[in-house]
């Protein structure tokens, strides 16, 4: 009987693809497949987590003058 | 902030105002509030836009609010809106620029600050406590909020009482109100260096060279008829002996209705200080609240030479720079201060016509030796000074003019200067601080706040002090202290204003986000702090971005400037892309022979720049700028860079725009920096676009590192750099000076084997063998004679 596992098809930049590619190094369980440069097969019930994790790391780039400020 | 904020009408009862003296009256005024004002920058405070901050709809509107342009804050802040698309908004804006400080210019709602420093600023223009109030109610959609009414009163009663008058030689504080000169004479420290020395003058007599301050025997004060000085009549009587203090420091006379013969109000009550001594009067009187306004009566100044030197008829003043200037010149006498202009609008025309103004002996100071070749060369386009009067003092020549008047141009290193002199240098030092001047321009004001340029301004005697930049922000935050050294700022022209009237440049500013190839990002996430900063400006995405726009420009027939402030890259870039480069060690007979085929050669329409070429450099018009390197954030450095394209003189044409590129890798700390640096620009009135894919890019021929081997390449070759490719370069400006001096110990990181050499490093002994300096003998006799024994 063959198991499936759910994916979810990711597009997105080189640079993305690179941090959710670091994400994975510590878990090793949130890739299925490296498509190429700008698209990855991740499984689905990791979906929210790599969006939050991508998101805080993203907003540290980010100029924010309220948070400047203080 | 308190929500049911307590606002009374514009028309609350002045309770005891100090500037409603009445002579005779009691003279024990209570004395002023010392409202000890945050005097912060008139930066948007982050905090006060958020949610719910700054609802103030429990404010009662006018009736006819619709047709009023001002909302005033009633929290106390002093902070106004201005409404730009009112038909009210051009005086309303002419008016808030005289009172307040401009934090934000956009295109429909300006933001502007009241503060102390403005508010001193107007009234040092003449403007009065009631009439600013007033005013501000007739605009504004709100009653004018009581405590910002207090706020006005606050800051405006002390200010602009007291003067500070340079008469024949002699420092005076003086006023028209003499309690207030009492009341800076009972503070100890003015007190202490109060000059109490009459001297009768005989009418005609030339005064006797500078007292030094100290302590003289008073035995003819006592009975010293007090002689008062009417404003306008007789100045140009020295006579008049303007110490009108005994021994105890009360000022005789208190009571001239007494003597029946002051009937004018124009009289000016004063006491002497002496030159040395001014400095510190002036920073103590600041700190009691009560600046004083240092002015320069120079049409009555019979004792400074005249210089003959007036504006050609050629000459054009537009009328920003007559505004600026009505604004020094106001009631007959020059003040000091500060004119902000932006880059490109005329501010070297400004600095000459005042001078043409004062016509007295004038020295200016500018930051490089090219801007003093640039100064000479435009004083003598514009005015009808003769070459000999007008003499040049840097480190290639210093010459004095000839006769009795005439113009210095230096540079604030060669004045500021601690160290020894070379005997030429010093004679021309000597002849600068010996003499009074009548005029002094410091050009790109916003350097003077470093404490070593503080020296120049102590050091050269100038009775008006004209500050001129364009950029009046400064990351240390020592602007305050400009105001001090220098005086108020007088005028601050509108960006946006100027460039729709066509003086200056329209600028289309955009944001290139280039995004980072996987590798690349990968060693970025990776990488230590000096690499993170190198890795974005090396990005092949980046490179590709900058020959796609220079090639599209170059296509369009614009000239060209790319920045870098970090040399690695610029080098690279310049390379790879082939054009030709101009950094620090480019030896200046290359620099001219680059700028000049950039100039006049069609076929040489770009070329890279670094840090010198913030300031040092005489650049011709650009139409285009592109910036690949965005280290620090540094508010002034994009601004001045800016400055380089608003001098384009195509700029008059239909529809002509200049074009100003920031390129920035996405998801690296570049966007954090880059929009810091925006903000001064937005503050301004431009917007920046943000262009996030450029069409047509991949198609380009000849793409530079098209391919993945190629790219791989340039990494590998950058993982090699060690820490010194990432810094910033040092310009060759009087700025860089300063920070130099300060930071001698510099610390490196590196690995053990680049220290030893093994990374593409050439092993040479540097260090001789100690032994052998302990050597007697010169080494060929020790070989000949000693050798042998052995």
């Amino acid at each position: 009987m063959p198991s499936a596992i759910r994916g979810t098809l990711i597009e997105c930049d080189p640079a993305i693809r690179t941090l959710i590619l670091m994400m994975d190094v510590g878990s090793n369980d949130l890739i299925l497949e490296e498509l190429d440069e700008t698209h990855l097969l991740v499984d689905s019930n990791k979906v929210n987590y790599i969006r939050n994790e991508l998101n805080s790391r993203l907003s540290k780039n980010l100029f924010n003058p309220d948070e400047e400020e203080q | 902030m308190k929500r049911e904020a307590d606002y009374g009408t514009d028309d609350s009862d002045p309770e005891a105002d100090v500037d409603s003296l009445s002579e005779g009256s009691d003279y024990e005024a209570p004395p002023p509030p010392k409202i000890r004002l945050h005097v912060s920058k008139p930066e948007r405070q982050p905090e006060d836009f958020s949610i719910g901050q700054a609802d103030f709809s429990y404010l009662p509107l006018k009736p006819d609010h619709v047709n009023r342009p001002l909302w005033i804050f009633p929290d106390g802040s002093g902070r106004i809106i201005l409404e730009f698309f009112s038909p009210l908004a051009e005086q309303a804006q002419d008016f808030l620029i005289t009172i307040a400080e401009p934090v934000s210019r956009p295109e429909h709602i300006h933001e502007y600050k009241l503060t102390p420093y403005s508010l001193y600023a107007a009234v040092s223009v003449g403007l009065e406590t009631e009439d600013i109030i007033s005013v501000l109610n007739r605009l504004s959609k709100v009653p004018v909020p009581k405590p910002t009414a207090d706020l006005i009163r606050a800051c405006t009663a002390s200010y602009g009482k007291v003067k500070l008058v340079l008469k024949h030689n002699r420092y005076f504080v003086e006023s028209a109100y003499p309690d207030i000169l009492q009341m800076m004479l009972r503070d100890e420290e003015i007190a202490k260096l109060r000059i109490t020395d009459v001297q009768q003058q005989a009418s005609g007599d030339k005064l006797p060279a500078l007292q030094i301050a100290g302590f003289k025997p008073q035995s003819q004060i006592n009975d010293a008829q007090p002689q008062l000085d009417q404003n306008g009549s007789n100045l140009n009587d020295p006579a008049n002996s303007m110490d009108l203090v005994d021994a105890n420091g009360n000022i005789v006379g208190l009571n001239p209705m007494d003597e029946g013969d002051n009937d004018d109000d124009d009289a000016v009550y004063a006491f002497e200080i002496a030159s040395s001594s001014v400095e510190a009067v002036k920073k103590r009187s600041q700190e009691i609240d009560y600046p004083v306004l240092e002015e320069y009566d120079f049409r009555n100044d019979v004792v400074n030479p005249d210089l003959e030197i007036d504006l050609r008829p050629s000459t054009q003043i537009r009328p920003y720079q007559e505004r600026s200037l009505s604004k020094m010149f106001g009631n007959g006498r020059a003040r000091s201060g500060i004119i902000v202009l932006p880059c490109g609008a005329g501010k070297t025309l400004v600095g000459i016509t005042a001078a043409c103004t004062i016509r007295k002996s004038c020295i200016v100071l500018c930051t490089s030796s090219v801007s003093v070749m640039q100064w000479r060369q435009q004083f003598l386009q514009w005015s009808t000074i003769q070459p000999e009067e007008i003499s040049v003092f840097t480190s290639e020549s210093k010459e004095k003019f000839a006769g009795e008047a005439g113009i210095v141009v230096s540079t604030y290193t060669m004045v500021a200067n601690t160290g020894n002199r070379s005997h030429d240098s010093q004679k021309m030092m000597d002849f600068l601080t010996s003499r009074e001047w009548g005029f002094i321009i410091l050009d790109e004001v916003h350097v003077v706040p470093a404490a070593m340029f503080r020296r120049v301004v102590t050091t050269i005697a100038a009775h008006t002090k004209l500050g001129l930049t364009a950029t009046l922000v400064r990351e240390d935050d020592k602007i305050d202290d400009l105001n001090f050294l220098i005086g108020p700022k007088l005028y601050e022209a509108n960006w946006m204003d100027l460039a729709n009237k066509g003086h200056i440049a329209k600028v289309q500013c955009a944001e290139v986000w280039c995004s980072m190839t996987g590798e690349f990002y990968q060693e970025y996430l990776l990488a230590d702090r000096v690499r993170k900063m190198l890795l974005p400006i090396m990005n092949p995405t980046k490179f590709q971005a900058c020959q796609f726009l220079l090639d599209y420009h170059e296509k369009r027939g614009d000239k060209i400037i790319v920045f870098s402030d970090n040399v690695y890259a610029l080098k690279a870039y310049a390379l790879k892309l082939g054009k030709p480069f101009i950094y620090g060690s480019t030896p200046q007979a290359e620099r001219m022979q680059i700028l000049k085929n950039f100039q006049y050669n069609d076929a040489v329409n770009t070329i890279f720049l670094s840090k010198v070429g913030d300031t040092s450099i005489d650049l011709p018009e650009a139409t285009c700028l592109i910036q690949i390197s965005s280290h620090f954030g540094s508010r002034r450095q994009e601004a001045q860079r800016l400055g380089r394209i608003l001098r384009a003189k195509r700029r008059n044409d239909e529809g002509f725009n200049a074009f100003f590129y920031s390129l920035v890798s996405k998801d690296t700390m570049e966007m954090h920096y880059s929009t810091k640096r925006q903000a001064f620009l937005v503050d301004q009135g431009y917007t920046f676009k943000v262009i996030t894919h450029l069409q047509g890019m991949e198609n380009l021929p000849n793409l530079a590192y098209g391919t993945l081997s190629e790219r791989k390449e340039l990494l590998q070759l950058i993982l090699l750099q060690n820490e010194d490719a990432a810094g910033i370069e040092f310009g060759d400006d009087a700025a860089a000076d300063a920070d130099r001096n300060h930071s001698r110990a510099k610390r490196m990181k590196g690995s053990l084997a680049s220290l030893a050499g093994g990374e593409d490093m050439a092993y040479v002994e540097y260090n001789k063998n100690k032994n052998k300096e302990l050597r007697k003998h010169n080494p060929l006799i020790n070989k000949l004679y000693y050798k042998k024994k052995r």
